[in-house]
């Protein structure tokens, strides 16, 4: 390569640089670094103001159950595309889930694309591709529920209150 | 009097040429028409032929940039104040009902008219060349072809400003799609972020959709829209013009331009403006007779069941509800097939179809050429089966996505 040819390869390549670095910057521009948006913990209220059986909190798209005196909180945001799942009356009040029997008093069906879920979560039908998500729930020191929908927990997951106030 | 005529006649052009240097002065001397062709086919002018479908859709974009405009005053992309701003143009704005309704009936024209421009060119076979060297029609095809996707691309962002019920659903539906590419973790997600502009759709994304509605998709129809009608001029009108070339091949004879083409201005013009007028006066049947819908407010919190997509997307809804593979506890997302996967696919089947085209010189601009029978029943088969489900989830589909008959629609609310 003569020195001309390396000058003219130099020019070149700062060129294209200078435009591909403005370009990366416009980009780059455009994903956030700081979110307003509500915390992924949040508190939900006192466990004694939940009734038994399935409620659902609208605010943070979440079914909270109960029963007696154990709570557990449940995603309504379907799987599939993003919708509200509902809450309706189960087809079967016993169904098999993985090999086990389970005795379900609701259902969840999603008005977007008609999926559904049993009771406990479990996709049976329609596009979904998974089950709905549990968070982990716990006891504030204010007594109040405390939802991390950043944690996500299994079905066998229980949170007992022995103190309901 | 006949000085401020003269002024007035430099400015603009004459429509009534009285000789030929003057209607060939009339194109090439004035800014706007400059890029028309002093001279036109006969062929190109037919009204049966082309239906003037894409003069139908440059006037449609014509109406939706104007009002477009004027909306932009009038409108706030706000997630606290967009659907009220909305509300005041039912409300309290002056004739602010007309230009909502204006610019959403020239939208669904559009949309319409964009699909019926795509299958006059498919069943003309107007993609060819018809053995003329200088032209270059497959490459107008696929610059259609975005075109196609950019108008559905400003109807959905559109569809998202008034932040009502319908408004938030499609987005909420839309921006999962982009989130169930996969490998999920890595694009689906990422994609979803810069799309929302966040982790949920709020605030960021609305301003995000409103840029890409009034500013960048707009912008970028009307260079590839530019290019398009510049490409028909460079390919020597329409492609039925190539006929009068293969007949005078056929017959051994020269051709005469006088007998063949005709002067743009007037006659070309006449007919367009006629079109705009046609137009125009459709669009202010429906917008007079017809009014937009506006939903409640949006609100994250409660699904509408069902919640349907705008008619031109039921299609694509449909595809998501019932492309999804289950092989044992493994699913794959109908949000990625039938949403992304088969739209993209069928996009890139267009694009390239012209190339897989091998039909003779004969077939072009011609009306379901004998020899192209068999792409024009494939052609066929699949925009009746898109717009055999766009039906089908019009009307059989009812709540929960489940299979009605349309009568019984009123019992339905009370299934469970």
């Amino acid at each position: 390569m003569d020195r001309r040819k390396f000058l003219a390869y130099i020019g070149r390549t700062a060129v294209v640089l200078t435009f591909l670095g403005q370009a990366f910057a416009y980009f780059r521009s455009l994903v956030p670094n700081t979110l307003y948006e509500p915390p992924k913990k949040f508190r939900i209220g006192y466990p004694k103001d939940y009734p038994e059986g399935i409620t659902f909190v609208a605010k943070y798209r979440l079914f909270v159950i109960r029963e007696r005196n154990s709570f557990w909180v449940i995603s309504a945001v379907c799987q599939h595309l993003g919708c509200n799942v509902n809450v309706i009356p189960p087809k079967q009040e016993v169904v098999k889930i993985k090999g086990k029997e389970y005795k379900q008093k609701w259902e969840f069906f999603c008005p977007c694309h008609g999926s559904q879920y049993y009771g406990e979560g479990t996709n049976y039908g329609g596009p979904a591709p998974r089950p709905l998500p549990w968070y982990k729930l716990d006891i504030g020191p204010d007594g109040q529920l405390v939802v991390d929908a950043n944690t996500e927990v299994d079905h066998k997951f229980r949170l007992i209150v022995e103190n309901l106030g | 009097m006949n000085k401020i005529k003269e002024v007035w006649r430099s400015l603009t052009w004459s429509f009534d040429p009285k000789d030929k240097i003057e209607a060939t002065k009339a194109t090439s001397k004035n800014f706007w028409l400059h890029w028309f062709p002093a001279r036109i086919t006969y062929k190109s002018m037919s009204w049966t032929y082309s239906f003037w479908l894409g003069t139908v859709l440059f006037s449609l974009f014509l109406i939706l940039t104007i009002t477009g405009v004027i909306l932009m005053f009038l409108y706030i992309p706000s997630a606290e104040r967009a659907y009220w701003t909305i509300k005041d143009l039912e409300n309290s704005v002056s004739f602010g009902w007309f230009l909502r309704n204006a610019h959403r009936w020239a939208a669904h024209l559009m949309v319409t008219t964009v699909f019926l421009h795509m299958m006059r060119v498919f069943f003309t076979g107007a993609y060819k060349n018809g053995g003329n060297p200088e032209s270059n029609r497959p490459l107008n095809w696929i610059v259609g072809v975005i075109l196609l996707v950019l108008t559905l691309g400003l109807s959905y962002t559109g569809y998202l400003l008034p932040w009502d019920q319908l408004a938030l659903w499609a987005i909420v539906i839309g921006a999962n799609i982009a989130k169930s590419v996969p490998p999920e973790s890595i694009v689906g997600k990422n994609l979803y972020f810069f799309l929302a502009g966040g982790t949920q759709i709020d605030q960021p994304t609305l301003i995000r959709f409103y840029v890409l509605h009034c500013i960048f998709l707009p912008l970028l129809l009307l260079i590839l829209s530019s290019y398009h009608m510049w490409r028909v001029r460079k390919d020597g009108g329409l492609a039925v013009s190539e006929q009068y070339k293969i007949e005078a091949k056929k017959l051994n004879k020269r051709l005469i331009q006088d007998e063949y083409t005709t002067f743009t201005i007037p006659f070309m013009f006449r007919r367009a403006f006629l079109v705009f007028l046609i137009t125009t006066a459709i669009v202010l049947f429906f917008t007079i007779f017809a009014k937009a819908p506006l939903e409640e407010p949006a609100d994250p919190t409660w699904t509408p069941n069902p919640a349907k997509a705008p008619w031109y997307f039921l299609w694509i809804q449909e595809l998501i509800a019932i492309t999804t593979i289950k092989i044992g506890d493994f699913t794959i997302n109908g949000g990625f097939i039938g949403g992304a996967l088969i739209p993209a696919l069928l996009v890139f089947l267009w694009a390239i179809w012209p190339y897989l085209d091998k039909s003779p010189d004969e077939a072009t601009g011609i009306w379901f050429h004998r020899s192209r029978i068999i792409h024009n029943i494939i052609f066929a088969i699949i925009m009746l089966y898109l717009i055999g489900i766009t039906i089908f989830a019009m009307y059989f589909r009812g709540p929960y996505w489940q299979v009605y008959w349309p009568w019984r629609w009123p019992e339905i609310p009370h299934m469970f």
